[in-house]
């Protein structure tokens, strides 16, 4: 503990500060009764982003808006991988694989779809740029895409299993996604496992719901697709709650009854299944970000370890994503649906 | 000149004299190290991007620096109370004088390390900090000043003994 604080001492005040300043509960009523975007901007200056929207262009767009609010979580994120010792600074390194993985299969979506990959540049999340990620737009197969991107980037390692596949379409897009995932999230389990007791438990609670969240999301999605049960199985995460046994049951599972008889042994998502049939009108992605902020919040409360600084990205994130949505709304006149965000 | 030997002064009276001078020294120096170091990394860290706050950020590393000297205040006055006629008393204070200074600027120097590191970055986020910081830091410092003064009132303990009861 002592060691923790003699290295990330003022790092971790540093982000429990910026939680306090994260949106509460009168921020984002005030936000929804905005009649436009620009009355939005004019809320948010009283709030932690006023330093950066006070130079903002005055008719404001949802996009600028989103692009500002990104900024200001990418500038905190910069501000603490430069001021980290080791191992702080591979932990956020950590951290922004996830975003790196969505970045390359956001510019390979749009490629292969005969868009333009510049624009793509443009949509991708900031945190997750590297070098090779412009190379990225003339991969016409995996082994292309790795030796022209991925060889020189900590993402190498995680490609070994995604080689096998044919060819780049549609689907195997998401099937690479769901590989390199799978890769990443057992690597940084184990990272966070070295990294002394506290940290190791808290990981493991907010990595294995990940992991439990993603094979779930798997299950369900690929109904709706031709996707083979062998394929499905390699997909699975090799961590979490489901796995192995349930993820064995998942992997033969063909509807909703099934799913829930599969997942039905532990309570919190025997819970979270129950609440999608009290609540019709609900998503089940909706059900696993509640209890997602629900853990980060708890992480939060917990002190001298390094998911401190995973949690609290993860709700800024939130956030941020709550802002966009609120301003999309606003923009397009659709204020029914302006109260359909996670409160954090 | 020579070294008077009696059953209060024994010939391995002097050993623990310079261990006390010693020990003065070396752990003090050891605390001032470990302060200037880590303040002093916090200092080029943050010197990067805030250049105009750099020679106000070296206070930390200032005071770290002064801890070396109240060592070698403390190690000057031993060294030079220890003289031909040593009895077990007097050696036995200027060792006891000496870890008193050393240890205590020891644990002020990692004290003034740590703060100051953190001081000094936090200082560059926000300005209002720094009387904060000073204060910290200065009740820090006052740990090897506590132990500057013990050790000094240790080692002037017995200064006109003799070895003989003549």
């Amino acid at each position: 503990m002592t060691k923790y604080l003699i290295d990330n001492g003022y790092l971790d005040g540093l982000v429990r500060g910026f939680k306090t300043e994260l949106l509460t509960a009168a921020d984002y009523a005030n936000l929804t009764q905005c009649e436009s975007v620009d009355d939005m901007k004019v809320h948010l200056l009283n709030t932690g982003y006023g330093a950066l929207l006070q130079d903002a262009p005055s008719p404001i767009t949802a996009e600028t808006l989103a692009e500002i609010c990104t900024s200001q979580m990418v500038e905190q994120f910069k501000y603490i991988k430069f001021h980290g010792y080791e191992p702080l600074v591979t932990f956020c390194n950590y951290i922004t694989y996830g975003y790196m993985i969505d970045n390359i299969i956001l510019i390979l979506g749009e490629t292969l779809r005969g868009g333009d990959p510049q624009h793509a540049l443009t949509k991708c999340h900031p945190l997750g740029v590297f070098e090779g990620l412009t190379a990225l737009c003339v991969a016409t197969s995996p082994a292309e895409l790795f030796q022209l991107a991925l060889v020189n980037t900590p993402l190498a390692k995680y490609f070994g299993a995604c080689l096998t596949v044919e060819d780049l379409d549609e689907v195997h897009v998401e099937i690479i996604r769901n590989m390199l995932y799978k890769e990443y999230l057992y690597d940084f389990y184990k990272f966070a496992q070295s990294l002394g007791d506290e940290t190791a438990e808290e990981m493991d609670t907010l990595l294995k719901f990940e992991a439990d969240r993603r094979a779930i999301n798997i299950t369900v999605n690929s109904w709706k697709t031709s996707l083979s049960k062998d394929d499905r199985a390699k997909l699975y995460p090799c961590l979490g709650e489901l796995w192995p046994e349930a993820t064995s049951r998942l992997q033969i599972v063909d509807d909703m009854e099934g799913l829930r008889n599969a997942i039905d042994h532990i309570d919190e998502y025997r819970e979270m299944l129950q609440v999608l049939q009290e609540n019709p009108q609900k998503t089940l992605e909706e059900v696993f970000i509640e209890h997602e902020i629900h853990l980060n919040k708890l992480a939060l409360s917990r002190c001298c370890q390094y998911s401190t600084f995973y949690a609290y990205f993860r709700l800024k994130e939130q956030e941020i994503r709550n802002i966009v949505w609120i301003a999309e709304c606003i923009a397009q006149k659709k204020k029914d649906k302006v109260n359909q965000f996670i409160m954090i | 000149m020579s070294i008077v030997v009696s059953d209060i002064c024994p010939t391995y009276t002097t050993f623990f004299g310079f261990m006390g001078a010693a020990c003065s020294i070396i752990f003090a120096n050891f605390g001032s190290c470990y302060g200037t170091a880590k303040a002093g990394v916090g200092v080029m860290v943050m010197g990067v991007l805030h250049p105009q706050l750099i020679v106000k950020s070296t206070i930390p590393t200032i005071m770290a620096g002064i801890l070396g000297i109240y060592g070698l205040i403390a190690s000057i006055i031993i060294a030079m109370g220890i003289g031909n006629e040593y009895p077990l008393y007097v050696s036995f204070a200027h060792l006891s004088g000496g870890l008193c200074v050393g240890f205590s600027s020891l644990a002020a120097g990692i004290c003034i390390g740590i703060v100051g590191d953190a001081g000094v970055r936090a200082n560059a986020r926000q300005p209002k900090l720094y009387v904060g910081m000073l204060l910290v830091l200065i009740f820090g410092e006052a740990l090897a000043l506590y132990g500057l003064i013990v050790g000094l009132i240790i080692s002037m303990k017995g200064q006109n003994m003799k070895c003989t009861s003549a």
